[in-house]
């Protein structure tokens, strides 16, 4: 180890201009946790936890910790009796004499609740008092070691206990507790300094009934009979510092998988699961390899576990080397549409492993840059293994939720900084609610925050390329691997955790780039840019005059100044224009390439390369525009709302190969219900080598446009022949072929199909008889005997699609539906439901897919004021 | 008047006495023999010296032979199964005529009687045969230990299986047709008896019967339910897939299968001497040590005596 002697000199010097510093007076270096008794009856848990800690001042008189529900019964410091004052602010937010009640005042009352107990700011509901004797000891900054004696009992968070009410023992019965909750809430279940901020080494001790597990971080070290060989106490041993907010367990009579792929990796998962659990881990591996290569960087932990338990709060949750799933992720090798969506959490989960997991953060306004990179090595991951047109889609998708949301109710703002507290220049006083702590947000601010988080990871990749981004992550790795392996020098160990200045370092070190403007835009402020675009074309000077005007007014909006890419598809090719946007130009020229007189031999030139014919009479004669696209690459947060001409949208939907082209254009045709678009997206459908969502999305597209023109449609109803063409029988068209979903991309276009089928409407606005009788036809010829597939989903799409083709009746003074009013349609399709939910309760399927969809459909059907469900239960009030 | 009597007496000796053409064998049989026993009657009246008889007292007379005569007949069969056999003897006829009271002594004399007829033998009608009732299929032959002259099987069909054949239906829309309603009348008569048998729900308040549900019962651990595969789901997988790997038989993935399935070392073992004989033995030791800290054995609690001491002076409370 020649090397340490340097390694901390450079490293202490970096802590100097950018160091952490503590809120406490005190360093946490170890702790121990130790539950000796878990009660699944009486769902209470008895313990005790030890902390060792170094003071750091020299009048440290008193210790403030996190502690939320739990009693404690005495605590000690280095043996010696402490006096203790437990004070929770959280339990009653508003005290009772308080007369204003709304919820501003509330939100404000909590926010100061939650901030007074803020471990981040050194604070805790816990507060110890050293004992005198002690004071001496303290001012020589020596170790303490407080042990703290405490039970739990009813935990309304922190820990769920999962007791199923059948006969049996415990572990018969399958009941099982774990650890959750949001941000930091380890509080819950122990008293700790429930800070990301705060590492230490860990010692965790649980003692369970024989047939029970104990899961929990870091590497088992052994598990010892108690003495009546009744109960085993499962020792765990964390030697890489850890928040305790990374700290979890669950307890149940797991079934023990370990990884034929990787033998440090263990899979828990209930009772009878074993099979599902096999299939759903064989993929791990794979994710495993692949945050490993791309990070070159080991996993950090020595070992992994993985733990599927029921009554998930959350379906993924991520600790300190392991991850806790909802049971219902787990399938097996006859489900299609889970097996992506599981797969992708479990590599959600593990790309948390590194960023968040074993490198933490700062304080509460650096959680954006882990959410970022962890979401961004995900996204990398879904790239390599979904394909670059689903990562497009992904990313797409991301974006409009992230746009929607900050439209809807205001910016989100990835980075808070907190200055005086002064409520002025508060940054989020367009919310209810407080941003200052992860425990006043909103739940779906937080989802749309670490949406928003990769989002701007992947804006700093655009700039810096991707090459430089991963030697960040790499080299942020490698400092908190060193760091984590000085087991004496705890001070060190702030090393691993991560600041946006540090973050906003690494990246101006390793690239050389200066991304500050892009960090000001997108991390230091909230918004997001609202684009218009239009645009003529002039002929005599043989340019493109494209008019962007930005709204910043509006909620949740900002000014975007800086370059911006327009690609102008035209007759001689493809070409990238960057505009600098501007305070006052909203008029940009582009000059064209090609002259309007077009050659109709030629090919035309894409993006990609590719040459293609197109057949160009549609087009305008005097321009050589064939489409324009704004920010082709989403390297702006905005929404772009740009006008052309309705066959520019029909050549971009069939010759622009960019998966969010095609979208664009397919949601831009709704406004076109013309022959000319019908014919554009029908052809998109037919297209096999065409990405299968934009297909599917092509089908609700061309339902709406034959909705609209039903009084000029010609032919059969909008995408039935084609449905007969690709699925049913050649023989006898109307028979649909016995099922065989071995080709994806197909099974996702026939569960689509009938669904977008049922929306049709004729002049009179009821689905057709034709569609109508089709897919009960669909439904009655279904069969599934000879394919490998489940078709639970199929089956709940044609739900869907039978739910569709009923149009709610205008219900005239609530008069109630009787059997004897009932149309013959609807009457049919009662039939069919009837069948599937009888059904489905003697054979049920797949998470009982067919009986949710119906529960969702119901809400249509409801709309006949018919009493799907629960209707024997509320006779009096149902009507 | 006597005709139709004599007809009435010969169609009464059984119970098809509603026959009135007999055309059948069995019938002709019956006639023959009757025809014979008057003629018998009559000789032996003549024997006694009448010269005419009425045609009702020749038919009381015939009536009273042919009863005596199958007296006899049911007596002697009696006898000789009493004796455990099967076909009477001279002495069961004997025995039966001195129980019926007669002198079995006078017998020859009376044969020999100078006065005697000789009948002629009636005309040889076939005895009749019990139609066969439409074979169908092979007897079974007897098995050794069944003796040959026991009644041979009856036909297959009537205590095996009646096979029945039809034409093939081939056109594939019908067969679709069949199949989807077929399957829509099993579901139907299944969920209706299950609606009957059990608790209901229903759509509409006032009409109960229509829509009938099947009531919802909550599960207790409910994620069984619902992630498991049903059995007819796995039936159908395991269909498949033999059907599948007819198609493409390979090895390396079966053998992969296999290592994925058991997760216990030996059958790990097992597959790996699959994959590559050659590395068994080196591959084998890496196998063994498996080194999971949830598999090890749970240790005993007096190796670590003194660490529990530790651990249990906590106050412990319970």
């Amino acid at each position: 180890m020649p090397l340490t002697g340097v390694e901390p000199a450079r490293m202490n010097r970096k802590k100097g201009d950018k160091g952490f510093e503590s809120p406490r007076p005190y360093k946490l270096t170890h702790q121990v946790v130790c539950i000796n008794n878990i009660n699944f009856q009486r769902k209470s848990v008895v313990g005790f936890v030890e902390l060792t800690i170094f003071p750091t001042v020299a009048n440290l008189n008193r210790i403030k910790l996190n502690s939320k529900q739990c009693r404690i019964y005495r605590v000690r410091i280095n043996d010696l009796e402490a006096a203790f004052i437990y004070n929770d602010p959280t339990l009653e937010v508003c005290h009772s004499e308080s007369k204003q009640r709304n919820l501003n005042y509330f939100s404000n009352a909590y926010a100061a609740a939650v901030s007074a107990v803020d471990p981040d700011a050194g604070n805790g509901e816990l507060c110890i008092k050293v004992p005198s004797e002690l004071w001496k000891h303290v001012d020589e900054l020596k170790v303490l070691k407080i042990h703290i004696n405490f039970s739990l009992d009813q935990p309304k968070g922190g820990l769920h206990f999962v007791v199923p009410s059948v006969e049996g023992s415990m572990a018969e019965r399958g009941a099982h507790v774990f650890s959750c909750g949001y941000q930091n809430s380890t509080r819950f279940w122990f008293p700790c300094v429930d800070s990301y901020s705060e590492l230490c080494t860990w010692k965790l001790e649980f003692t369970v009934d024989a047939a029970m597990v104990a899961v929990s971080n870091g590497d088992l070290v052994e598990t010892v009979y108690t003495h009546d060989m009744r109960k085993k106490t499962f020792h765990y041993m964390l030697t890489i510092p850890t928040a305790a907010s990374n700290i979890s367990l669950a307890i149940g009579p797991f079934e023990i998988l370990v990884d034929p792929y990787m033998h440090e990796v263990t899979h828990f998962c209930l009772p009878q699961l074993l099979p599902l659990l096999k299939h759903t881990t064989s993929y791990l591996h794979e994710v495993f390899e692949f945050y490993e290569e791309i990070l070159t960087c080991r996993y950090p932990y020595s070992c992994f576990k993985t733990v599927f338990i029921d009554e998930a709060y959350v379906e993924v949750a991520a600790y300190a080397s392991m991850s806790i799933f909802s049971t219902n992720l787990l399938h097996s090798a006859m489900i299609i549409d889970e097996t992506p969506l599981t797969r992708r959490c479990l590599a959600q989960s593990l790309a948390q492993q590194f960023f968040g997991c074993f490198i933490s953060r700062m304080s509460w306004s650096d959680e954006w840059v882990l959410k970022g990179i962890s979401g961004y090595i995900y996204g990398l991951w879904m790239k390599k293994t979904f394909g670059v047109n689903e990562y497009r889609h992904w990313i797409k998708e991301e974006l409009d939720k992230i746009v929607a949301y900050e439209l809807k109710t205001g910016g989100v703002l990835l980075h808070p900084i907190f200055g005086g507290g002064k409520e002025k220049d508060n940054p989020a006083s367009h919310l209810h609610f407080s941003i200052k702590h992860p425990h006043t947000l909103s739940w779906e601010y937080y989802s749309m925050f670490q949406c928003k988080a990769h989002l701007v990871m992947r804006l700093i990749e655009n700039r810096i390329s991707m090459e430089f981004m991963l030697q960040v992550f790499n080299k942020l790795l490698s400092l908190a691997s060193t760091a984590s392996s000085q087991k004496f020098q705890s001070h060190m160990w702030s090393q691993m955790l991560v600041s946006t200045s540090g973050f906003l370092k690494s990246i101006s070190n390793v690239s050389g780039k200066d991304i500050q403007p892009l960090i000001k835009q997108w991390v230091d402020q909230s918004g997001v840019v609202k684009f218009y675009g239009s645009f003529a074309f002039n002929r005599k000077r043989n340019v493109l005059e494209l008019e962007i005007k930005q709204d910043y007014t509006s909620p949740g909006t900002q000014k975007y100044v800086g370059p911006l890419k327009v690609t102008v598809q035209e007759l001689d090719g493809s070409f990238n224009h960057t505009l600098q946007i501007e305070e006052n130009s909203l008029k940009h020229d582009i000059p064209c390439h090609s002259k309007s007189r077009r050659n109709k031999k030629k090919k035309i030139p894409l993006m990609n390369g590719e040459e293609v014919d197109m057949d160009l009479s549609a087009m305008d004669a005097d321009s050589p525009l064939l489409w324009i696209r704004i920010d082709p690459d989403m390297s702006v947060l905005r929404k772009v709302e740009f006008e052309q001409a309705d066959f520019m949208w029909q050549y971009q939907l069939r010759y622009e190969r960019d998966v969010v082209a095609q979208q664009e254009s397919i949601l831009a045709l709704e406004k076109f219900p013309t022959p000319a678009s019908r014919l554009a997206l029908t052809d998109i459908l037919e297209q096999e080598q065409c990405f299968y969502r934009v297909r599917m999305s092509a089908c609700f597209c061309l339902a709406k446009i034959a909705n609209s023109m039903v009084s000029t449609w010609t032919g059969p109803p909008a995408m039935k022949s084609l449905f007969t063409r690709m699925f049913c029988c050649k023989s006898c068209p109307n028979i649909v072929k016995t099922n065989n979903f071995m080709s994806f991309q197909s099974y996702f276009l026939q569960k689509t199909m009938p669904v977008a089928m049922a929306l049709l409407r004729d002049v009179h606005n009821l689905c057709p008889k034709e569609v109508l009788t089709f897919i009960l036809d669909l439904i009655k010829y279904n069969d599934n005997r000879k394919n490998k597939f489940s078709d639970n989903y199929y089956r709940a799409e044609m739900i869907d699609a039978l739910a569709n083709s009923v149009t709610p009746a205008v219900s005239v003074n609530n008069e109630v539906r009787t059997l004897d009013n009932l149309n013959p349609d609807v009457r049919l399709i009662l039939e069919e439901i009837t069948r599937f939910l009888n059904m489905e309760k003697l054979l049920p399927s797949y998470r009982h897919t067919i009986t949710v969809r119906l529960e969702c459909s119901g809400a249509i059907l409801a709309h006949h004021n018919l009493h799907l469900l629960g209707s024997s239960d509320s006779p009096a009030s149902a009507s | 008047m006597a005709d139709a009597a004599a007809t009435a007496g010969a169609g009464g000796s059984g119970t098809r006495s509603g026959s009135k053409q007999s055309t059948n064998p069995a019938d002709n049989y019956h006639l023959a023999r009757r025809r014979t026993l008057q003629v018998v009657v009559s000789s032996l009246l003549t024997e006694a010296g009448f010269e005419s008889a009425e045609k009702a007292s020749v038919e009381t007379l015939t009536e009273m032979l042919q009863s005596y005569i199958s007296e006899i007949g049911r007596s002697a069969k009696s006898y000789c199964e009493h004796t455990a056999r099967t076909q009477p003897t001279l002495s069961d006829i004997v025995v039966t005529l001195v129980e019926m009271g007669f002198n079995v002594d006078t017998l020859p004399a009376y044969a020999k009687r100078s006065q005697r007829m000789v009948i002629t033998a009636p005309p040889v009608t076939n005895q009749p045969v019990t139609p066969k009732a439409l074979t169908a299929g092979q007897n079974r032959p007897h098995p050794p230990h069944i003796p040959s002259h026991f009644p041979e099987f009856p036909d297959p069909h009537t205590y095996i299986k009646t096979p029945t054949y039809r034409e093939p239906v081939s056109d594939y829309q019908v067969l679709r047709e069949k199949a989807a309603s077929q399957r829509r009348d099993v579901e139907r008569a299944l969920t209706r008896f299950m609606a009957k048998t059990g608790e209901t729900q229903s759509l509409f308040k006032d009409d109960v019967s229509t829509f009938p549900l099947i009531a919802a019962r909550p599960f207790t651990i409910p994620y069984l339910t619902a992630l498991l595969p049903s059995e007819l789901e796995m039936q159908q997988m395991e269909e498949t897939d033999s059907s599948e790997q007819d198609e493409q038989t390979d090895t390396e993935n079966l053998a992969l299968h296999i290592s994925m399935e058991d997760s216990g070392a030996e059958k790990e073992n097992t597959s790996v001497l699959q994959q590559n004989p050659s590395l068994s033995g080196s591959r084998n030791g890496e196998e063994n040590i498996i080194d999971n800290p949830y598999l090890r054995p749970v240790k005993k609690p007096k190796i670590r005596r003194k660490k529990h001491g530790i651990l249990l002076c906590c106050p412990g409370w319970s």
